[in-house]
């Protein structure tokens, strides 16, 4: 640091002395809760306003000026959404297999390419080159990909299969995998993996048996990752799905908006049902999610 | 009885035999795994993307030079790229991108900064806030949108706050900053706590060396903290930066691209264009456009967190 630099710090200006006695005096400090308080009112309320409105009877959802908190709970409404649109059940049918498939394949595949990656030299450097491949892969915009996939699949007649959907949702789950386990792999000690060797494991049994079971924070962290990833998805399932055979949530929810109406009683309610998952998984796994979302880059 | 002991001897003879060769044929297979253990690990990853991102980029950049006919595709060359050139509408859906992501992305990056900074300093029950801004990232973005369109609609909530009916989706000149709020609400968080992982990181002793020099907050906020995030603030714009090029189930759910062009953004002009018109040539001379866009964006980012991946 220059010495020009570092000089005005030695001649505390009277602003700077007034902001300390600021931040000893209690407004600061009030002032630091009431804009965290406004910012998480902000970040909250819309989702309030969704699970009450999904309680409100349609009159009351409608209502104006709204009602801030429902009148009567209108628990009914969740019965009235399977009674007049009994395909949703398969909706979330679908998105269940789709999401568990995804995530144990997406999982196992990613992690098993993390530990090839991080424990092996391959000639061409390429242990340095596919790594870095395959986390490109994650800027491609999946509207870029669509279309030739969707010739594809026509082709192979996997349109409105969930085959289709499942093959798709792995291979973008991947990148997510491979890059969250290389930390988690990275810091298992060499001499773990020999001296299982020594005591007459094989290389890959010792992979299975000792090394994974080490990692499964890392396991279960991009597991979440990918099942929330793969539950909100609707530009794959919406383009590569025509009827309830193999339509998920996401899917099922657009179709409540037509050209003319929007059934706000029944959306709100799928909508409630389609976000209390991730709701749940994010409360388990939150120093994780951030890592999946930054792609690593905040190492915990 | 003597011919019964004989069979049985001669089974067990023979169970030992399978037995042993199967052992062996079993070390055979585990020696063989453990030869190609780097491959088998790894192969299954490569092949999946390959086939599914290599191979369908190619048949986009095919696509892209083709025409499609109901009797067949023909090659025309350059000729959906050059139509790209005078496409006004494809002009437009760049701008609405361009300026969704500009004020987007700027928007979150200063709330969310300011936001990480006040986070970092004592705080009671930190996890639980960083819990709670978390919510908005991981809902799905048709939910997002649903919960939007519910706040927006006509005499609904934000006209009742705002005191008139302001026509939040269905203005043509006010729907893209709806839908940018939208946005903002979903990703500040993102910012905030990329940011705020970046100042934890910072040791202590920086900070109080700063303070016994006298270093005033601004100084300390410009020669120490701006310094140690740098490189994780280029990191968080980039993501942000090509997870907004390409926004789609937001726009589809809050407006489908309308009224008018008005939130046309690329992807949904491109799901026109595909899907709606049938356009398939063209559509593709917008992905590869767009791809060229994101590459340079992707060369980026890896250079700048100069990540590696190596034992």
């Amino acid at each position: 640091m220059s010495t020009e630099r570092s000089k005005p710090y030695r001649e505390k200006s009277q602003l700077a002395q007034f902001r300390e006695q600021l931040v000893e005096t209690g407004f600061a400090t009030v002032l630091k809760y009431a804009a965290l308080a406004v910012f998480l009112v902000w970040t909250l309320f819309p989702v309030y306003w969704l699970v009450t409105a999904s309680l409100k009877t349609r009159e009351s959802l409608l209502a104006f000026p709204p009602h801030w908190i429902p009148t009567q709970l209108a628990f009914a409404n969740y019965i009235d959404l399977f009674v007049s649109r009994p395909t949703f059940v398969q909706f979330i049918f679908n998105s269940v297999i789709i999401t568990l498939v995804t995530t144990v394949i997406a999982t196992l595949v990613g992690a098993f390419a993390s530990y090839g990656f991080v424990t092996f030299e391959f000639p061409y450097n390429l242990d340095f080159h596919l790594p870095f491949y395959i986390l490109s892969t994650r800027f491609m915009p999946p509207i870029v990909t669509i279309i030739p996939l969707f010739i594809i699949y026509r082709n192979l007649e996997l349109v409105n299969s969930i085959h289709a959907l499942i093959l798709t949702y792995v291979m973008f789950n991947i990148p997510f995998a491979v890059w969250m386990m290389k930390g988690f792999f990275e810091e298992i000690p060499d001499s773990i993996v020999e001296s299982a060797m020594i005591d007459g494991h094989t290389h890959a049994g010792a992979f299975l048996k000792i090394v994974l079971p080490l990692v499964k924070p890392g396991l279960i962290a991009s597991a979440i990752f990918t099942m929330i990833i793969t539950w909100n998805e609707l530009l794959f399932a919406i383009i590569l799905t025509h009827d309830e055979r193999a339509m998920t949530i996401p899917v099922g929810l657009a179709s409540f908006i037509t050209k003319y109406s929007v059934q706000w009683v029944h959306m709100s309610v799928a909508a409630t049902i389609a976000l209390v998952p991730v709701l749940v998984f994010s409360f388990v796994a939150r120093d994780q999610l951030i890592r999946g979302f930054s792609m690593g880059a905040v190492e915990k | 009885m003597a011919a019964d002991t004989s069979d049985q001897s001669k089974m067990q003879t023979d169970i030992e035999g399978v037995l042993q060769s199967n052992d062996s044929t079993s070390e055979r297979v585990f020696l063989w795994v453990d030869e190609q253990l780097k491959w088998l690990l790894t192969l299954p990853a490569v092949a999946i993307l390959f086939a599914l991102t290599f191979y369908p980029l190619l048949r986009a950049l095919q696509m892209s030079t083709q025409r499609f006919l109901p009797t067949g595709t023909t090659f025309v060359g350059a000729e959906n790229f050059v139509k790209l050139l005078s496409n006004e509408t494809f002009h437009t859906s760049l701008l609405v991108t361009g300026k969704f992501i500009l004020l987007a992305v700027g928007i979150e990056f200063l709330l969310g900064f300011a936001i990480a900074l006040l986070l970092n300093k004592k705080l009671k029950f930190r996890g639980l806030w960083q819990t709670l801004i978390l919510i908005p990232m991981i809902l799905s973005p048709t939910v997002i949108g649903l919960i939007w369109r519910l706040l927006y609609t006509p005499d609904g909530l934000l006209d009742f706050v705002a005191g008139g009916n302001v026509g939040w989706i269905s203005e043509p000149s006010v729907a893209l900053y709806s839908v940018i709020l939208t946005d903002i609400w979903q990703w500040t968080p993102l910012v905030v706590l990329v940011l705020f992982a970046g100042l934890q990181s910072i040791p202590t002793h920086v900070k109080e060396a700063a303070i016994m020099d006298g270093a005033s907050p601004f100084q300390r906020f410009r020669d120490i903290t701006l310094p140690y995030l740098s490189s994780l603030i280029v990191l968080v714009l980039i993501i942000r930066i090509v997870d907004a090029l390409r926004v789609f189930a937001k726009v589809y759910i809050l407006t489908r691209g309308g009224p008018g062009d008005s939130t046309n953004v690329i992807s949904m002009e491109m799901y026109r264009t595909a899907f709606r018109f049938s356009s398939f040539g063209e559509a593709s001379a917008m992905a590869i456009s767009l791809l060229v866009i994101v590459l340079a964006l992707a060369m980026t980012f890896v250079k700048t967190a100069n990540i590696e991946f190596s034992s």
